[in-house]
């Protein structure tokens, strides 16, 4: 059977994803921990892995440089690439909401115009449309809970795990727009042109998804 | 370095040097020619239309993707974005009165809005075709069957053709017994391919086990058992007559010699408004991206009041040729012709008569030495280069070889080859 590509994303989702893969039989345990190499090939030949950055890793999937990859919903959602989105993989858990500096949360509604520093400029331009609300956007990309306190913005969007860092920058929130978890996506040929291969991974990605729910995590 | 603005061109767009040109052109004509084979006939259209008119085959949502104008009147114009919506507005137009069924061909520049960076080109070229004015299942027949030889003209080497019915998704939807709303956002999911929003939301409505198993097993409905696999999952009366169009395709694709080149594949995911029944797409392993892309769509030339059904597909050029390793390969004349002083006139003779005989030939128009021009020629691989002296040819042969012949021999062909 044909090697086939997957893209893992480096960064937050790394961990769950290197998880995922070696539950589904792919690696053995914690053997990405010690290379820094950004192409793995999987302990039993029948796929290579390879790292790339979460913003990239849609891209890569999208050409056709990788038949599969796992991608956050919140960048799913930002990018709208023209890939399948096949499996919820259940980690990486968050939250895309609209926080305000706990001064401003109260009446933010009437506040107009309104500026909003965010990573994702395109679900947040989205979200204000769909209220009927004109909103100015500041794209960035890192760091967004540091704008409302310059005076860069009114507000942010951004993602939310615990709430911590809302609550260390004094940041209230005010409305929820999505919930992310991990997702495996596939290039639309490659589900077609490596149909055979391609769906044996899903197939083992997703029993490693239900193995996991099943058993309770103590 | 300062990279000052002519030496640019706009993102997205290309320029072909001459090798890449006669590539594009050798798929084109490959393309056409197999269509004319078939009966279908070339029209043109213009590159700008009417923001309205394209709008009105697109679909209002298509007018972000548009490179519009502003014509001196006021009148907004756009680039063409793909050749069907043009090709409807002609055949409602000019060819209203033209006995039916049309067979019509084109191959043309279009032009889409892409963000840059995306690696999407915003000009690229098309070829492809329409019947219109027949809503059987022979015309798909036909249709599907010509997008192989398409390919196969076009000289992919490994390809297959993904054939799909709106029908059937439409089908599964239908039975699916949701409210109007959640309808619209479970379609919107599937178009976007969002099998995961679309399992959350059919969860959620505990819409009919059958249809919810069959729509999640989409992505695996593909391949010889993908018509019975779907029977099994799902007995609804809404495709059932989807299911016997694609099984009574199948046996005229046998018959037309060209099943071995299609898989039924029940995903293949295309615009709902637009199509109405049979869909198909071209990949290749060595591609992310379809070569090829169509279907019938029964719809559109309503909206330039005729109604007419139509079934066609359009290939993607620049994308065969870079699923396709070809050789970028050097390129030289036949043969180069220099001359001495005073025997222009007989070389130029000499030239012509060698491109009627279909030669392709380069007249030495700088003036050089006799000596530098022979070498250079035959170093970029001239078959032989010739000087012209007086009523004699010398003849220098790319192989090594020097002859010299008569120049009243040269022209009448007689002895151009080497005896």
């Amino acid at each position: 059977m044909e090697t086939v590509t997957i893209a893992i994303p480096s960064g937050r989702l790394l961990e769950g994803t290197m998880q995922t893969l070696e539950a589904a039989g792919y690696f053995a345990p914690g053997a990405w921990r010690t290379t820094r190499r950004l192409i793995l090939p999987s302990t039993d030949g029948t796929s290579r892995c390879l790292i790339a950055k979460p913003v990239d890793l849609l891209t890569y999937v999208e050409h056709g440089a990788a038949d599969l990859g796992v991608a956050g919903k919140d960048t799913l959602l930002e990018q709208a690439q023209d890939v399948y989105e096949l499996v919820d993989l259940g980690f990486g858990f968050c939250r895309g909401i609209v926080a305000f500096p706990a001064a401003a949360a109260e009446g933010w509604e009437r506040k107009s115009p309104l500026r909003i520093a965010t990573k994702y400029p395109r679900v947040t331009e989205r979200y204000f449309w769909s209220q009927g609300r004109p909103v100015e956007i500041i794209a960035m990309h890192g760091s967004v809970e540091l704008a409302p306190q310059v005076g860069l913005a009114d507000g942010i969007m951004d993602l939310v795990m615990t709430g911590r860092t809302l609550e260390e920058n004094h940041l209230v929130e005010v409305a929820e727009l999505f919930r992310s978890t991990a997702r495996l996506v596939v290039n639309r040929v490659s589900l077609r042109s490596r149909a055979a291969a391609v769906q044996a991974v899903v197939q083992r990605i997703r029993s490693a998804v239900a193995r996991r729910t099943a058993v309770p995590s103590v | 370095m300062r990279l000052e603005r002519w030496q640019q061109i706009p993102t997205g767009t290309r320029d072909l040097l001459p090798d890449e040109t006669a590539r594009v052109r050798q798929v084109a004509t490959g393309v056409l020619e197999r269509l004319r084979r078939w009966g279908y006939r070339e029209v043109t259209t213009p590159t700008l239309e009417y923001l309205d008119v394209l709008v009105l085959g697109e679909g209002s949502a298509a007018g972000d993707q548009l490179f519009k104008l502003v014509d001196r009147g006021g009148e907004i114009l756009a680039l063409r974005p793909e050749m069907t919506t043009s090709v409807a507005r002609l055949v409602a137009t000019r060819l209203r009165t033209a006995p039916l069924p049309l067979r019509l061909a084109y191959a043309g520049q279009v032009f889409r809005w892409r963000e840059a960076g995306s690696g999407r080109l915003r000009e690229f070229p098309q070829v492809g075709c329409e019947l219109i004015g027949a809503g059987t299942l022979e015309a798909d027949a036909e249709i599907v069957a010509l997008a192989v030889e398409a390919l196969e003209a076009a000289g992919v080497g490994q390809f297959s053709i993904s054939l799909g019915h709106v029908g059937f998704l439409r089908g599964l939807l239908a039975g699916l017994r949701l409210p109007e709303p959640e309808l619209e956002d479970a379609q919107a999911l599937l178009y976007q391919k969002d099998f995961v929003g679309l399992r959350a939301l059919l969860e959620r409505h505990r819409a009919a086990a059958s249809h919810v198993n069959a729509l999640l097993a989409l992505p695996t409905l593909r391949g010889p058992a993908a018509l019975a696999e779907a029977r099994r999952l799902v007995d609804a009366p809404e495709i059932q007559a989807v299911m016997a169009d694609l099984a009574g395709l199948e046996r005229m694709l046998r018959a037309y010699g060209v099943w071995d080149a299609v898989t039924v594949d029940l995903s293949i995911i295309r615009d709902f408004d637009y199509y109405t029944g049979i869909v198909f797409e071209g990949h290749t392993a060595a591609l992310g991206v379809p070569l090829l892309g169509g279907g019938r769509y029964d719809r559109l030339l309503e909206r330039f009041g005729v109604s007419w059904p139509a079934t066609g597909f359009a290939v993607r050029v620049e994308r065969v040729l870079s699923a396709d390793d070809g050789d970028a390969g050097g390129w030289a004349p036949d043969a180069v012709v220099a001359f001495d002083n005073g025997s222009r006139d007989a070389a130029l003779a000499c030239a012509r008569a060698l491109r009627t005989r279909g030669r392709t030939v380069a007249v030495e128009v700088q003036g050089r030495a006799w000596e530098d021009v022979a070498a250079e020629a035959l170093a970029r691989g001239a078959r032989r280069a010739l000087l012209v002296r007086g009523q004699t040819v010398v003849v220098r042969e790319r192989g090594g070889g020097e002859r010299t012949v008569a120049l009243e021999e040269m022209v009448r062909g007689e002895r151009e080859e080497e005896t």
